[in-house]
């Protein structure tokens, strides 16, 4: 019995007697129709998938002939001016709407919807000429009173740039069709760099277009409608924007400022950073420009491609090892300078972030205001032997270890964790380094307790002059969030920082940003790791890239984020593609 | 033959009460799934209302948004505004996109629903097509080249796999198209289902039709290659278990020929553990597809997700949580209906001998 079945198992191999049976006759035909239903499957399938790659190979082919300017970015923009305040945002916001000044290239701003103004000997009252004939997309002309609309949209939302409104901007009405006015709280010294993220919207636009919500009269002040419309008068209009995918927009015939013949035509922002896609579309020429998120290798990758060049720019973010100044070891202004001189710049530099410089201090060196006299930092063991010594710390090192944090999202931070704490060793120091997510790492530093004796932070300035990384960094107000985990709380500081602020005379208020900058250097309250390059890669052999040419020459570029990337100065060539 | 018919019958009286049954858990399951994905969304760290705001945002700009969403108040309170809103298909605002997530969801839903579709099409197709020829081949050179194939598919992850076809059909020899769901300048068809396959056949848009197809391809596949040949082996092992049966020595006995005995006596149950585990790999696709997602640039709804759960997008991240419960249970209903079918002792609420 067993045996029989056991070659009744392997069925199959009973085919020649089974094919002398009778029931095979009856059967053939259904065999066939579902060979053939099989067949006729499997052909399908080959048919959609070879259509499929016709389809793709026209589609290649078709690319780079619009004059366009594809950048990657970390997400899609909000493109409500009201409310995204990111880079993606940002980049946006500059090529869409228009603002009374612009940044140059020089750290100052220029003319732009305004010509002239007027700041009243006090420093409270600001006066602002308007130019005539701006046409908005819609074809209304942009006057006085759609500043004014678009200054209390955002003070009374409070949300994306505001915050570098709602303290300073007591009032600001329309005097006639072209002179604005803005009251002041008090005197504000670079009032006109932070004017740079005040978007003029077309106020009889938005306002046919309001939905419900908690703004009284104003509904939801267009906020819906602003999600996927824009109300503007820069040079390019939205044609779409798909959530997670791309903002693509199209030039504005209209446009004040005119139109050069190789201008882009129209420009897309891609949401997506992943290093196989961007080098894909790189080499098909349908991206021009890369995110600033590819990793050291992905942009030697990068490099390599025919045509492609990687442009570095430094626009004042610096890597921050932030010291907690309210926790034992660190509250000790020695055992701190001791960290600041053990700290090795130079590999940082050389061999860890090649292409990024080193700082001379809390100030990037591509800021207005930046300090002339300071001296990029060094190792120095000598030093910091010193220092230590002169610590309460000194004999006990042992009980107090250095707990230091790097963000999980990022990396490369762990690189320069791992060397400080290699440093470290060196003079007996224990370093205890830690990977936090954001989200917990932000919950932590709420409080001085919890905030880990150091933290690893990239900061950027939120408008173009040094004062704006002083105020976020080391006023006691920013204590308890991620721009500041020193908790410095220091008065004299605090005070030095709101005079220099007040202060309206340009010259006078660099003057007093160099003295606060020297003390916060004494103070060693941060490790100043390196002054960040952003490096991006893009298509030099089609593209003009203004930034990116001056760089090339040693020049400046504005470090206000967006604005290098200002599309109606670029120029494209789509006979140029290499193929 | 009535005796039968009246047993066929009760059979299917027995399977509506036992689909209703599950039904009845099903809402069980997912009043207890929304409880323990609002409670953990909310104990993880962090504010969502400043997160969203940035850290210089004024004071008075983020309690408004912790007002608006109640987030002043105690957990059971949110919870009940909360599920009051759901039941009147409200889901709240997302913190990331600033719309309603109703909104966010019909438009991310199907772009991944029409990804996993198709991978579902390659793995119910392929699976079943490689775990029979490997059968039928059994400990031939063609049942080693599937078994060589099944282990490397099942240990590539599915965004190993997207980066290698990315890179083979994007960038050294490119000829599918690897960024989203179409084409720049084709335009979309209108929105009828959200699947853009099954809207421009719709339309009679067979241009529109073909780039999607192609858009879909190498995502797709990528997705699917995983559980495709897990259940391959699946086939493969059931078929072999079966053919060892009593029955089938008699079927051979019988002098039925072997496509027959193939295809109906011996492929449809050794389908049923195949098919059981195939409904859950095709669920979850939906939410492994975040990194393909990413690497392809898809708008798909697993992506959402995990930018919601990344940035404590509050009401994104329970949404997304809740909806692909749905789908689970939505597929395993579907999935006992088909092992009915398969399996007359379910269907006909016979005894197993």
């Amino acid at each position: 019995m067993k045996l029989l079945r056991k070659d009744y198992t392997d069925f199959w191999s009973l085919k020649t007697i089974r094919e002398n049976r009778e029931g095979r006759v009856n059967m053939g035909r259904l065999v066939k129709q579902k060979k053939l239903a099989s067949v006729l499957i499997m052909l399908l399938f080959t048919a959609v998938i070879l259509a499929g790659c016709g389809g793709g190979e026209q589609e290649g082919s078709s690319s780079g002939r619009e004059k366009i300017i594809r950048i990657s970015e970390a997400n899609v923009p909000n493109i409500d001016p009201g409310v995204g305040s990111d880079y993606a945002s940002s980049i946006a916001l500059a090529n869409i709407y228009d603002t009374l000044v612009f940044p140059d290239h020089n750290g100052d701003v220029k003319p732009w919807v305004a010509t002239e103004w007027e700041i009243s000997s006090d420093g409270l009252t600001w006066t602002f000429k308007l130019r005539k004939g701006v046409k908005f997309h819609n074809g209304d002309e942009l006057t006085a009173d759609d500043v004014v609309f678009s200054m209390k949209r955002m003070l009374t939302m409070g949300e994306g740039f505001a915050y570098l409104f709602t303290e300073v901007v007591d009032d600001v009405k329309a005097l006639d069709d072209y002179t604005v006015q803005f009251k002041l709280k008090k005197p504000f010294g670079p009032f006109l760099q932070t004017l740079v993220r005040l978007y003029i919207l077309n106020k009889d636009q938005v306002v046919a277009n309001l939905a419900d919500g908690p703004y009284g009269e104003m509904g939801d002040y267009g906020k819906a409608w602003l999600i996927n419309n824009d109300a503007g008068s820069g040079p390019y209009m939205v044609k779409e924007l798909k959530k997670q995918e791309y903002l693509y927009a199209v030039k504005f015939e209209d446009y004040w400022g005119g139109w050069d013949k190789d201008a882009p035509e129209a420009f897309k922002i891609i949401g997506t950073t992943s290093p196989s896609t961007i080098r894909t579309l790189m080499t098909r020429r349908e991206l021009e420009i890369t995110d600033q998120w590819q990793t050291k290798e992905a942009l030697e990758a990068l490099d390599k491609i025919e045509g492609v060049d990687i442009n570095a720019a430094f626009t004042g973010t610096i890597l921050n090892i932030m010291l907690n100044t309210k926790k034992a070891p660190t509250d000790d202004v020695h055992f701190r300078r001791a960290l600041t001189y053990l700290f090795d710049y130079d590999t940082a530099v050389n061999n860890l972030f090649p292409g990024c410089k080193k700082t001379v201090g809390p100030i990037s060196e591509s800021l207005p205001g930046c300090s002339k006299d300071l001296k990029p930092f060094d190792q120095n063991l000598q030093k910091a032997k010193e220092e230590l010594a002169k610590s309460k710390y000194a004999g006990s090192l042992d009980k107090y270890p250095v707990e230091l944090a790097w963000i999980a999202e990022v990396p490369d931070e762990e690189k320069i964790a791992l060397m400080l704490q290699s440093n470290a060793q060196e003079l007996g120091i224990k370093v205890d380094v830690v990977k936090v997510p954001w989200l917990s790492f932000v919950d932590q530093i709420a409080k001085p307790e919890s905030t880990p004796n150091a933290s690893l932070v990239f900061v950027s300035p939120h408008y173009g002059e040094a004062g704006s990384i002083l105020e976020t960094r080391y006023h006691s107000k920013s204590t308890g969030t991620w721009e500041q985990c020193e908790w410095l709380q220091n008065k004299e500081i605090d005070a030095l920082i709101e005079d220099a602020l007040g202060t309206i005379d340009f010259e006078e208020r660099l003057a007093k940003y160099d003295v606060i900058q020297k003390k916060i250097v004494d103070l060693a309250p941060t490790i100043w790791a390196f002054d960040q390059a952003e490096k991006r890669a893009y298509q030099a052999d089609y593209i003009v890239w203004p930034a990116a040419e001056r760089i090339k020459k040693g020049e400046p570029v504005t470090p206000v984020m967006g604005y290098m990337y200002y599309f109606h100065d670029f120029k494209v060539y789509p006979d140029k593609v290499p193929h | 033959m009535s005796l039968c018919r009246r047993r066929e019958w009760g059979g299917y009286m027995k399977l509506s009460s036992y689909v209703i049954k599950r039904l009845l858990y099903s809402i069980f399951v997912l009043v207890g799934l929304s409880i323990v994905i609002f409670v953990i969304a909310r104990v993880v760290p962090g504010d969502p209302a400043r997160l969203a705001l940035g850290p210089r945002a004024p004071q008075f700009a983020v309690d408004a948004l912790r007002e608006e969403m109640h987030l002043d108040k105690s957990l059971p309170v949110q919870y009940f505004y909360w599920i009051k809103g759901v039941v009147t298909g409200n889901f709240g605002k997302s913190l990331v996109t600033k719309r309603n997530v109703m909104e966010d969801i019909a438009e991310f839903l199907p772009a991944t629903l029409e990804l996993v579709l198709m991978s579902a099409l390659f793995v119910v197709v392929f699976s079943i097509l490689f775990g029979a020829l490997a059968a039928r081949y059994k400990d031939s050179w063609v049942d080693s080249l599937i078994r060589v194939m099944a282990y490397t598919g099942v240990a590539v992850p599915s965004f190993v796999l997207a980066v290698i076809f990315l890179l083979l059909f994007g960038y050294i020899w490119p000829v599918i198209p690897v960024l989203g769901r179409l084409s720049a300048g084709i335009q979309p068809p209108p929105t009828i289902t959200g699947l853009i396959t099954v809207d421009s056949l719709l339309t009679g848009r067979m241009d529109v039709f073909f780039d999607a197809i192609n858009h879909l391809i190498l995502p797709a596949l990528a997705l699917a290659v995983g559980p495709l040949f897990q259940e391959a082996r699946i086939v493969r092992s059931a078929m072999t278990e079966n053919m060892g049966k009593d029955y089938l020595a008699a079927a051979v006995g019988f002098g039925i020929p072997d496509h027959v005995i193939t295809g109906k006596y011996l492929l449809k149950p050794s389908l049923i553990p195949a098919v059981s585990v195939m409904g859950l790999d095709i669920a979850s696709l939906m939410s492994n597809a975040f990194l393909v997602e990413v690497i392809f640039d898809w708008p798909g709804i697993s992506r959402y997700g995990m930018e919601a759960m990344l940035r404590k997008d509050l009401n994104a991240i329970s949404a997304v949580i809740i909806v692909f419960g749905l789908i689970f249970v939505v597929v395993n209903i579907i999935v006992d209906l088909i092992v009915a079918y398969l399996d007359p002792r379910i269907r006909l609420g016979g005894r197993s001998s």
